[in-house]
């Protein structure tokens, strides 16, 4: 328990003789509240917070103009043509869920793991989670079609129509898997802030403010019975969560692989799909706590110690995903099949060979500058190589999709995919959509699991 | 132990002032501690003391104060394991029972081939019922917490003490009950003091606060009030007569957006001119001419007009004013290939047929009644060729016959049916209130048994049925051919039982099942 109390803002360094602390500018139990807490409790939020938020609105408002536009012309608004018809909407479908399982990996697989520095980021990666998956279903749920009977998605009995989903289709695992992953996360996410609200209840001054709060902290008084019965189930929800996030991706991965359409039926799908997500999730996690901690001045809670643990996590699985690049290309000229080789090479060397060239240069090439430690620590070029990452993951997902589809086995019905404008506006304002949740959850939650940070503050702080 | 720390609202209601009012009580003493070891060192001489009612509260969840207060292991991992099992029994039978069970009581099951797949294989239902699983294992586990913790809990006399709040920030509490066998208030206090705390302070629950506020019970009765109307709404509309169609909550497929093949399509509007699909404003194409839908090709005459087949096209020429006897089954457009000529007279006849047919149906029975005599056709006396007549279908034909035939003609083909009945009484009573028998435009229904029937040659009979006679409207759109020869030999049954000395039946031939010698 003895640490030595480093007050300084270097924590990078790794010395064998004591563990470097995760809590800086030698605050104590209230300096770590008085920190997180005083984010919300400020009257004014920095102006950069309103800027933003009223970007993310306005980019809110006109997704909403175009669902709207969508749901009165129907999808033919989209680019989703003969023979590609799953398109960006698909597209943005797979790149939001794997933005989301870098928060439930932070969150479920980290905690088993016993690493510590978890607690300064885990609260707003889960946030980040919920809200990527909520900008995720969306695009499936728009995608449907005729959107007044969406409910055929689950399994509701229906008054005369004596049918049901069908439960062999990996499209309706899909539906199982976002909806469980949506609702667990969420779950995990509120338990999560039980002990925070209380926090946030017990210091409020307003009437609305100690309403509001005591109503969702739901009584929470911090008693030892009650800790003793919280940590349990905080340790059976990560148990649980883990292995869903690996299904998630994996059920996303089978909607591609359990088809027989070249370059998507291959069983590498799911651990290489996986990897991709918690790779691209991190880069979101990273691009944004970085502006969030500089804002709100999280920098003693957020350290650059976490911010290089990250990337660290980055570079690792941006090297899976490499590999799993190389072997595709391996199983496709091992493998012997004529239209497998033609689906591969046609990747890197047909119409869309711009679209793969920008994956790999973003994907495999950029991430590599994460071996030195001064791209590591440095806040600024890290958020360039993360946001290259997820500009990276986003056309991954577009070259497997499209690829794979507009050349397919019929040559005489080959063609070129082009988005429309409705594509590029749903997808810039799915990140409206985000970026809205993101900055509410910024301005009235705790950003930092309070609770968590004091457990790993040193001893001695206060 | 009751004791008044604050002045009530309600004092000047109480009688004396003197004797302690009971408007809190006190539930313990609270021990504020700076430092979680202290804590674990004050919970743990507080269990070697013999306090067993006594709980703590920190910030964060403080490590070793479980073993130092006597907190046993939760038992909530074994709930989320029944929770978790019971999951994935749901799981499976929700799977089964929507795309596998072959039979179900209510909203039956969707047992769909899919690329030959069989109904119910294991692996392909595992990723739903993993997902089943971990879903109620996670409601478990937070609502589990939730309810050993007894949270939500929005009402606890400690919220109140304001150096409480601090238990969610940097300070710790030790809190021992009232009611714990060992409890003495001073007591009690001096060894929280000497364990290390650095502030005392009674519990008290405020008991004059247990009232709720008074809007609150004005929103509950409004509430009440709201709910009352979805049951008064239910009320009203089971005992009131509506006119409305029934109301479908949710319609899935039930009324669909389309056009009827054959119909008139909708007629916009462009330019101030109609515009349609088609330009004979229909919303389907017409088959080519000459084209036979399958199953649909009649060129049997004796099976399907019961008239013998003649040369080619005697028959048709022998009616040429009834083109609706060429066995049109929709219309020109399925015409029956029998003869070019019909063909071309069907063709050429089709505009004016489709304007002439209204008018025909408002002529009616007076017109039906005044055809001119007409050359008969050839009728056929001997069932044709393609039916089996056997017992199978003499029943067949006493089932359609009773089903068709006997509101008319009565069971014994007497005539009597129920609907002549009533309908005779009726004209009956208007001849004899009214004194006129003008409104009296029922026709007895002709016996079967009527010497003008028994005569008849079966096929004459089979027109009849098919396309009507004087009154009778036609039965050929609605009972299939087969059916209606079914009847014939039924109504040849039913005549043969009153032709005086039993007449052989028709001949019965000799199929797989053959008569037992008493059938009929």
């Amino acid at each position: 328990m003895a640490t030595i109390v480093h007050d300084q803002r270097d924590n990078t360094y790794e010395d064998p003789t004591h563990r470097a602390p995760l809590v800086l500018g030698g605050l104590n139990y209230g300096g770590i509240t008085d920190t997180v807490a005083g984010v919300v409790e400020t009257r004014k939020p920095p102006f950069a917070w309103y800027v933003a938020f009223g970007i993310s609105l306005a980019l809110l408002a006109m997704l909403g103009a175009l669902i709207v536009h969508l749901f009165m012309k129907g999808v033919g608004v989209w680019g989703n043509s003969n023979p590609t018809f799953w398109g960006w909407p698909i597209v943005n479908f797979v790149f939001w869920v794997g933005i989301g399982h870098a928060g439930t990996l932070i969150s479920a697989i980290l905690f088993l793991f016993r690493q510590n520095w978890r607690t300064g980021i885990n609260r707003a990666a889960e946030a980040m989670t919920i809200f990527a998956v909520i900008c995720a279903g969306m695009f499936p749920g728009i995608h449907i079609g005729r959107i007044w009977v969406f409910y055929w998605l689950f399994p509701i009995p229906t008054e005369h129509l004596a049918m049901w989903p069908q439960f062999r289709s990996p499209l309706l695992w899909d539906v199982f898997a976002v909806s469980t992953y949506f609702t667990v996360s969420l779950l995990f996410w509120y338990m999560g802030l039980l002990p925070d609200l209380a926090t946030l209840r017990d210091r409020a001054t307003g009437k609305w403010r100690k309403m509001i709060y005591g109503i969702f902290s739901l009584g929470w008084s911090g008693s030892a019975r009650a800790w003793h019965r919280y940590e349990i189930a905080y340790m059976i929800l990560a148990a649980l969560s883990t292995p869903l996030v690996l299904s998630v991706h994996t059920i996303v991965s089978f909607d591609f692989a359990v088809s027989q359409l070249p370059g998507w039926h291959t069983t590498i799908f799911p651990p290489y799909f996986v990897a991709g997500a918690i790779f691209s999730g991190f880069a979101m996690v990273v691009t944004l706590l970085v502006p969030a901690r500089e804002l709100f001045g999280l920098k003693n809670l957020i350290t650059v110690r976490h911010l290089e643990n990250m990337n660290k996590i980055i570079m690792a699985t941006g090297l899976m995903v490499g590999t799993a690049y190389a072997i595709e290309f391996f199983i496709a000229y091992y493998g012997q099949v004529e239209v497998e080789q033609f689906a591969f090479l046609n990747r890197a060397r047909g119409h869309f060979a711009w679209a793969y060239w920008i994956m790999i240069t973003c994907n495999v090439l950029i991430p590599q500058l994460f071996w030195f430690k001064f791209f590591r620590t440095n806040v600024w070029l890290m958020v360039v190589i993360c946001i290259c990452v997820n500009i990276g993951m986003w056309f991954e997902r577009f070259v497997i999709c499209v690829t794979s589809l507009n050349r397919d086995f019929l040559p005489s019905s080959w063609g070129y995919f082009h988005p429309t404008w409705v594509d590029i506006g749903m997808l810039v304002g799915s990140f409206g959509l985000f970026g809205t949740l993101f900055l509410l959850f910024c301005r009235f939650l705790p950003a930092v699991a309070i609770a968590e940070v004091k457990l790993v503050a040193p001893t001695e702080a206060h | 132990m009751t004791t008044t720390h604050r002045p009530a609202r309600h004092s000047a209601s109480h009688p004396s002032g003197g004797a302690p009012a009971a408007e809190s009580r006190m539930i313990g003493v609270l021990g504020q501690f700076d430092d979680p070891a202290a804590l674990v060192a004050a919970a743990e001489q507080a269990h070697q003391a013999g306090y067993r009612r006594l709980d703590a509260y920190s910030p964060f969840p403080v490590h070793g104060i479980d073993a130092a207060l006597g907190i046993r292991r939760s038992r909530l991992p074994f709930f989320v394991l029944l929770i978790g099992t019971c999951g994935c029994f749901f799981g499976l039978f929700m799977q089964w029972y929507a795309n596998a069970a072959s039979s179900s009581p209510i909203f039956p099951g969707y047992a769909f081939i899919i690329s030959g797949k069989p109904f119910w294989s294991i692996p392909a239902n595992i990723p739903v019922t993993f997902e089943v699983i971990v879903l109620s294992s996670a409601f478990a586990t937070f609502f589990g917490m939730l309810f050993l913790n007894r949270l939500p809990r929005l009402a606890n006399p400690l919220h109140r003490i304001a150096r409480f709040r601090r238990a969610s920030n940097d300070r710790f509490f030790l809190v021992i009950d009232q009611d714990d066998p060992h409890f003495d208030r001073s007591r009690t206090e001096n060894e929280l003091l000497a364990w290390g705390s650095t502030g005392v302070e009674p519990v008290l629950q405020d008991l004059t606060d247990n009232q709720l506020p008074s809007w609150m019970k004005a929103a509950a009765v409004l509430l009440g009030l709201f709910l009352l109307l979805p049951p008064v709404l239910i009320y009203r509309a089971h005992y009131a007569t509506n006119g409305q169609p029934r109301l479908h909550v949710i319609p899935d497929m039930d009324d669909q957006y389309r056009y009827k093949p054959q119909a008139l399509g909708p007629n916009w509007l462009v330019n101030r001119l109609p515009q349609y699909f088609f330009v004979d404003e229909r919303v389907m194409r017409e088959p080519l001419l000459g084209t036979v839908a399958r199953g649909e090709l009649r060129n049997d005459s004796e099976y399907f007009l019961g008239i013998k087949s003649a040369p080619a096209g005697s028959a048709l020429r022998a009616t040429p004013n009834q083109p609706e006897q060429t066995e049109i089954v929709s219309g020109p457009r399925a015409a029956t290939v029998q003869d070019p000529a019909a063909i071309q007279e069907t063709a050429g006849n089709q505009e004016p047929a489709a304007n002439q047919e209204p008018a025909a149906n408002q002529a009616g029975a007076a017109a039906a009644g005044q055809v001119p005599a007409e050359p008969e056709p050839d009728w056929v006396t001997e069932f044709p060729s393609r039916l089996t007549i056997d017992e199978a279908l003499m029943r067949r034909g006493r089932d359609r016959f009773q089903i068709y035939c006997t509101a008319c003609h009565g069971y014994a083909g007497d005539g009597d049916g129920l609907v002549n009945q009533r309908a005779m009484e009726l004209a009956v009573s208007n001849v004899i209130e009214k004194g006129t028998t003008a409104n009296a435009t029922w026709t007895q229904v002709k016996s079967l048994h009527d010497p003008a029937v028994t005569v008849q040659p079966i096929g004459r009979i089979f027109d009849t049925i098919s396309h009507g006679r004087g009154t009778m409207g036609p039965y050929g759109r609605q009972i299939p051919t087969a059916d209606r020869w079914a009847i014939v030999l039924y109504v040849k049954a039913l005549q043969a039982t009153r032709a005086g000395e039993p007449k052989p039946e028709p001949p019965v031939t000799e199929g797989n099942n053959p008569p037992n010698g008493q059938g009929g």
